[in-house]
């Protein structure tokens, strides 16, 4: 149970996928201005992720790796992040609308954010079981989510703020994002999986 | 080493197979059934996503003409047409919107105008008119380098001596080429074909004097026009201007025509009895 509760914390936050490993920066830019619409982003991300998670470890357990087509591995990542974000869509369109206007393009693109097809392959490369690995996927979702939900709560605090006018939009985002960054490198010190 | 090929390909078609399946499933079930009203109203409308009724696409005006948010004769290209169809469609009352064309207000083409400098940088007006004024004498004169015909999404404009002229006809009225001309030089006009259009085809403020050392066909500010018909011609600001709302009393425009001594006033089309149903 403990090592469970390792795998889960250390995901979101001592190896917090944005903060220490700098992957799916494109939506923690891109979908950070509001919070409403970062938590639901969070989320489907975070749904995305514990589902590839099972079926890359389905996959690569009793496919790949029995029929020896480790090279195979990236492509059916793919195949399952692929076909689990036109799910996700269609959920999103049917369920919310407004949701689905406001997430926009950032929501197909989830199938090209980096952080997703490095859990499916962090998964594998660190020799988990089933159980780990959808623990796994879960807590880099939440671990994902925390961090966007926490830039987009500064960001919009950040309206209110008289930034010099060189570093007014994206930049002061990414300064932000660094501070960040900094402040979760606190968690290093904390055991890991 | 062939086996693995096959294995491999296998496997990809297996498993393509087996999320398609999931996702044609799914697709069945979370279904959207979309306003059937959206696809009908977009029948109608021109499609040009010109964005002239104040939201970003044709499919978002169809959206908000049901929410109620934008009025039914909102579409400007479509004009009277449209929105008489889409008042039938959604029974509801509709006001015709007036018909406006583009207009062009200036009358110097490439023959005649005068430079001031050599420009040789990106050839767009904006970008010419950014780097000290542009390279024309005239200040207020079309530049020519067509950002206007560029914009225009109803292929309304074509550029003839490197001066706008303007199809009446194929002219919606949108107003992206008022918007694009970084000048000023094209205004939006009501007309709808039940008399000839005039305009002045000048935008010059500068006084006669200054007008007629670097243009043959500026406004001088004579005001023979204004003394010939009062009420059609007004001059304010050294600037003849056709005053477009006393259109009714539309008599005695032939004789400022003949007057003016620049040529300046011109008249863009005769009467076109079809377009005034």
């Amino acid at each position: 149970m403990s090592e469970f509760l390792l795998i889960f914390i250390s995901a979101i936050l001592v190896n917090n996928f944005v903060l220490k490993y700098f992957l799916g920066i494109c939506p923690f830019i891109g979908v950070s201005d509001e919070v409403t619409a970062s938590l639901n982003m969070g989320m489907a991300v975070t749904f995305v992720m514990t589902l590839t998670a099972p079926f890359v470890w389905l996959i690569n357990t009793y496919i790949l790796a029995r029929f020896n087509l480790p090279f195979l591995e990236y492509v059916t990542d793919i195949i399952v992040i692929a076909s689990l974000v036109q799910l996700v869509e269609m959920f999103i369109k049917k369920y919310s609308r407004g949701l689905y206007n406001t997430l926009g393009i950032y929501l197909p693109l989830i199938t090209t954010n980096c952080a997703i097809l490095f859990s499916a392959l962090f998964l594998v490369l660190r020799n988990y079981n089933f159980i780990q690995s959808i623990i796994f996927g879960f807590g880099s979702g939440i671990g994902f989510t925390l961090a966007i939900v926490i830039m987009a709560g500064i960001r919009e605090e950040l309206e209110y703020a008289d930034v010099p006018k060189p570093f007014k939009g994206a930049a002061i985002t990414l300064l932000v994002a660094g501070l960040m960054a900094l402040a979760f490198m606190g968690f290093a010190g904390m055991p890991s999986a | 080493m062939n086996t693995i090929i096959l294995v491999a390909v296998l496997t990809m078609a297996g498993l393509g197979t087996f999320f398609a399946l999931i996702l044609a499933f799914f697709s069945k079930k979370f279904a959207v059934q979309d306003d059937p009203r959206v696809e009908e109203i977009l029948a109608i409308l021109p499609g040009v996503n010109c964005g002239a009724c104040g939201v970003a696409s044709c499919h978002l005006f169809a959206e908000s003409l049901l929410a109620n948010k934008v009025p039914i004769n909102g579409c400007i290209p479509g004009g009277a047409e449209v929105a008489e169809k889409l008042s039938a469609l959604l029974g509801v009352e509709s006001e015709m919107p007036e018909k406006k064309v583009a207009v062009v207000h200036c009358g110097a083409d490439a023959n005649v105008r005068k430079l001031r400098a050599r420009y040789q940088g990106v050839e767009t007006c904006s970008a010419a008119n950014m780097i000290a004024g542009g390279e024309l004498a005239c200040i207020y004169g079309c530049l020519g380098y067509g950002d206007c015909f560029d914009v225009c999404p109803f292929d309304a404009i074509r550029m003839i001596d490197g001066l706008p002229r303007i199809d009446l006809i194929k002219c919606t009225g949108c107003g992206k080429c008022v918007i694009a001309c970084p000048r000023d030089i094209i205004s939006l006009e009501p007309w709808d074909g039940s008399h000839p259009l005039v305009t002045v085809a000048c935008n010059s403020l500068d006084k006669g004097k200054d007008v007629r050392k670097i243009c043959p066909v500026g406004c001088i500010a004579c005001k023979i026009c204004e003394k010939l018909s009062p009420e059609l011609f007004k001059v304010e600001n050294n600037l003849a201007r056709f005053n477009t709302p006393n259109l009714k009393e539309y008599d005695n425009w032939e004789k400022p025509l003949e007057k003016c001594p620049t040529n300046c006033i011109v008249k863009l089309s005769d009467k076109v009895p079809s377009l005034s149903k």
